[in-house]
């Protein structure tokens, strides 16, 4: 059987572009068979593999295929005979005599043939179920992808696939994704990419049908606390809280208009943005299914017949009707600012929060202006050594494991925020689904935002959340009985009695 | 004893309002403060915590206590639930404050918004313009607050922000409490330093921060900054503190005999702020007050000393060169000799403006608070060289016999200008005779 292979290839082998084509064709079907077998015998586990065993190899495996025909055609060309004239030259006169089944190199070819397309198939198919794998999504566009992918691996979806929500399902979708992935290699080759990537991702399939396959709004009632455990940057790194209870429902519940309110079935809510980047509102409006509307314009945007025109010159051409990213834009590649960052892993206590002033010396050192990534790795042991040895000299001796690992969480946060080769820096991606710094919630919910009577949408503190803690000494301060000699009573007060339903 | 139950009694007086408040142990549940506290704690940290370490938020003085209004206010306008103004005027600090808007309304100070009818708005709006007089003669002086029913606040942008210190508020009321207590800390201890009142007294026309930072006073101030007590809310000089004073410890603060008063202007002798000197109203009864702070420091000989020599000075610039310069501007203009119509058109204006209003009271300023060299270099010194050879040459073009005759005269007749005509030599002589300082010997005879 070999010896017959043997003799095949031999004969088919009709120059040296034909030999070529024989040996990519065989040593890569080898290879690929070993790597797969290796793979599948839990012998190689190399994330990096996948890119060679699925990408390489069959791509050198059918390229090795189309120069054996084009060796014969180039060999044609060059003799000035036919195809039949070469074979009867290349081959035994009993390869070629005709038989009932065809000759016995038609038989030959076809049984190869038949063993390409079967392992083309396996190949194919493992490829795609390769290249939908998130180490494809991650690290095959490493210098471009590699903050995504840093920010993935620690978020909440880390266990959900890049393609579940970035590409749809169905051969459309999957046809859409390839066609972006060939522009996107093309831009990446040609160095035509942006850096850092630009937000908001346009193309990113329907949200609610990607979101809702597990977070469907049946689910979205009722409240959900969250406590937010923050640090003074003091001696000690005294704690303080502030602890919401967010009204999460989707307003179905009686008197209860909640933050889901948004995507209810009675509500379709549309806005347009400066620049449709989803910053600054034009106007925004919410349709009920009789077809009334309700519409709120930004009376900081003027509005000309060219279209809309700010002070900051911008101007949209899309409407959009707003989904799960308007506000949970950042659900995975979560990029926090520093002083949260920090914050939650002191919360967590992945540093010791004995050691003096650490909470300001680590935020220090993450803040400097670093020209790269390793160089800010030096630079945060530098400054957090530094500062103990210069100021708690004992300390530096006694306490260096706990001073080595606040340096490792530093490095840590800074690596997976900071990216030079993107121009990605702290803040470079906010996130809406808050509204700290005037942006999330409020860049609807402002007094500018008004409809034809004047009227804002609702932006009072306890609209969506009741407060329970206010950068507050205990995580439910307000819970309690509120002291007349406190400055803060009648704050106090009055979000206790909202939280208990007495107002 | 009887000082100390006096002082008692201002004390009570002064806190009662607050005392009642601090007092009271549970506030108006339907104050809708929480809400103000809770949303403008995170959209305005800085404003909130600043009131949050202020005096009123120990004594439970919230938001809306300051910012209510009535919805008929001109100012008035709802934010959420509650009408309010933005603007916080003399008369709203009045429900706590009675005592110091009663002074303050009948200080110089709350007069100082009236500005628009003096000759320096005059200047800034036509060599300058509108925008230059807003930011700059407003800021200080105070505007008269312009309503916009179509501001989100009801206030013209043209006229808010100001914090002017005789700020024309829509109720009436004259003045500005935060010119002096900014908010929303409102400090006393701001208001005692001398950073706070050279917001506005700086500057060519009214060094008055210069003049303080060169003489002894300044100099003692900045080198004791740490032992002047500022935040103790009694502050007697001489028992609270002693190391130096302050603007506000000579103008303003209490002594030993006298409580704080927020009538500036009430321990002044002299106005120097008009061409010609003149003397405050009761001005032997202001002196005896602004005595009796220096006598904190200060022996008796050494204060009567200081005013012998400060009146001397005035003096010296009324009769030497305010008199003659003024008579001299008064000859030209009635004689219809300038060339511009308009007031400032003409060269020998600005001479004659700045003499008096720039020079004229760096000198006066200098002598007044002890700075030598505002007095002399920075003063007389400007005076005197602008007289002779601005003022009088500018005047000589005018080619008037009148003028001219009247300037030939004043240079012969009059004594202390007489040195123009005389050689250098025999002037020396009589300097060093002492007969030369003889001529201004009346100088020094009190009234």
């Amino acid at each position: 059987m070999v010896n017959l292979y043997l003799h095949f290839i031999r004969r088919v082998s009709i120059n040296w572009i034909g030999r070529l084509g024989v040996i990519l064709t065989t040593s890569s079907f080898i290879t690929f068979v070993c790597l797969e077998i290796l793979r599948l015998g839990g012998i190689m586990t190399n994330a990096y593999i996948g890119l060679i065993t699925y990408l390489t190899f069959p791509t050198l495996f059918i390229a090795g295929l189309l120069l054996i025909p084009l060796a014969w055609w180039i060999q044609k060309r060059r003799e000035h005979r036919s195809i039949q004239e070469l074979a009867g030259e290349r081959f035994d006169a009993d390869d070629l005599v005709p038989r009932p089944m065809g000759s016995r190199l038609v038989l030959t070819i076809s049984g190869l043939t038949f063993i390409n397309i079967v392992f083309m198939t396996g190949a194919s198919f493992r490829t795609l179920q390769f290249m939908d794998s998130a180490t494809f999504c991650g690290t095959a566009c490493h210098r471009v992808m590699n903050p995504e992918w840093t920010t993935y691996q620690v978020s909440p979806h880390a266990r959900v696939k890049c393609v579940e929500c970035h590409v749809g399902e169905g051969i459309e979708a999957l046809i859409d994704s390839k066609l972006s992935g060939a522009r996107q290699m093309l831009m990446l080759i040609f160095d035509a990419y942006n850096r850092p990537i630009h937000t908001p991702v346009k193309e990113l399939r329907p949200a609610r049908e990607t979101c809702e396959k597990c977070h469907w709004p049946e689910k979205f009632y009722g409240r959900r606390m969250d406590v937010f455990e923050h640090f003074r940057p003091d001696e000690t790194s005294t704690p303080f809280y502030t602890t919401l209870n967010l009204k999460i429902d989707t307003g179905r519940e009686a008197n209860h208009s909640g933050i889901h309110w948004h995507i209810a079935a009675v509500n379709e809510v549309r806005y347009t943005s400066v620049d449709d980047e989803r910053k600054t509102m034009i106007w925004v409006d919410v349709r009920r299914p009789d077809g009334s509307y309700h519409r709120y314009t930004n009376r900081h945007v003027v509005m000309n017949h060219s279209g809309m025109q700010t002070p900051l010159s911008g101007r949209s051409t899309d409407v959009r009707v707003m989904d799960c990213v308007d506000c949970h834009n950042r659900a995975t590649h979560i990029y926090e600012d520093p002083e949260n960052a920090v914050d939650r892993r002191l919360a967590l206590e992945q540093v010791d929060r004995t050691l003096p002033y650490i909470k300001r010396e680590m935020l220090h050192a993450l803040t400097i202006n670093y020209s790269d990534n390793e160089t800010a790795r030096k630079g945060i042991e530098n400054h957090i050594h530094g500062f103990y040895r210069n100021s708690y000299p004992h300390l530096i001796e006694s306490q260096l494991p706990a001073i080595d690992e606040a340096v490792r969480v530093a490095r840590e946060i800074y690596d997976t925020h900071v990216h030079h080769t993107m121009d990605l820096t702290w803040n470079t991606y906010p996130s809406f689904n808050h509204h700290q710094r005037n942006t999330g919630c409020f860049r609807c919910h402002n007094e500018n935002v008004i409809d034809s009577g004047g009227n804002a949408i609702a932006f009072d503190c306890t609209a969506c959340h009741s407060i329970l803690a206010y950068e507050s000494e205990t995580p439910l301060h307000f819970v309690g009985e509120p002291d007349p000699k406190d400055p803060e009573f009648p704050m106090h007060r009055m979000l206790r009695d909202e939280f208990l339903g007495l107002l | 004893m009887v000082r100390y139950c006096k002082l008692a009694v201002g004390i009570l007086l002064i806190m009662g309002p607050v005392l009642e408040r601090m007092g009271a142990e549970s506030p108006d549940p339907k104050s809708p403060a929480g809400e103000c506290m809770t949303c403008h704690k995170e959209k305005s940290p800085g404003l909130y915590r600043q009131w949050f370490s202020s005096s009123h938020a120990r004594h439970g003085v919230t938001c809306i206590d300051c910012h209510a209004a009535s919805q008929e206010d001109p100012d008035a306008y709802q934010h959420f639930d509650a009408w309010i103004s933005t603007l916080v005027t003399p008369k709203d600090c009045s429900a706590c404050h009675e005592r110091e808007f009663r002074e303050v309304a009948g200080s110089h100070h709350a007069r100082a918004g009236q500005i628009l009818k003096s000759a320096d708005a005059y200047l800034a709006h036509v060599t300058a313009g509108h925008p230059a007089a807003i930011q700059g003669c407003e800021s200080c002086h105070g505007a008269p607050l312009k309503i916009d029913p179509d501001a989100p606040n009801k206030l013209s942008p043209l006229t808010w922000p100001n914090s002017g210190i005789g700020r024309i508020n829509p109720d009436g009321s004259e003045g500005s409490c935060n010119a002096c207590h900014p908010r929303h800390t409102f400090a006393i201890a701001q208001a005692r330093q001398p950073e706070s009142c050279s917001k506005c007294h700086l500057g060519p026309d009214h060094p008055q921060k210069e003049v303080y930072e060169e003489s002894k006073h300044g100099n003692t101030y900045y080198t004791h900054l740490a032992k002047m007590n500022l935040d103790s809310f009694k502050w007697v000089v001489g028992e609270d503190y002693f190391a130096a004073p302050t603007c506000a410890t000579c103008h303003m603060s209490a002594t030993a005999t006298q409580t704080v008063s927020h009538d500036v202007g009430n321990r002044l002798t002299w106005n120097l702020r008009p061409p010609l000197s003149t003397r405050q109203k009761d001005w032997q009864t202001k002196g005896s007050r602004m005595k009796d702070v220096c006598s904190a420091c200060h022996g008796s000989t050494f204060v009567t000393g200081h005013y012998h020599q400060y009146d001397a000075s005035v003096r010296l610039y009324n009769e030497k060169f305010a008199k003659p310069a003024t008579e001299l501007m008064t000859l030209i203009r009635s004689k219809n000799l300038l060339k511009s119509p308009a007031e400032f058109g003409n060269t020998v204006e600005w001479v004659y403006w700045e003499l008096w209003h720039h020079e004229g009271r760096r000198a006066r300023h200098g002598a007044s608070m002890m700075g030598p060299d505002y007095t002399w270099w920075h003063g007389f010194y400007d005076i005197a060289q602008h007289f002779y050879f601005k003022l009088i040459p500018e005047a000589r073009k005018l080619n008037d016999p009148d003028v001219n005759t009247w300037i030939d005269t004043l240079l012969k007749d009059d004594p202390m200008h007489r040195w123009l005509n005389q050689p250098a030599a025999d002037l020396k002589a009589a300097i060093q005779s002492g007969e030369l300082q003889t001529i201004y010997s009346d100088l020094f005879k009190a009234e």
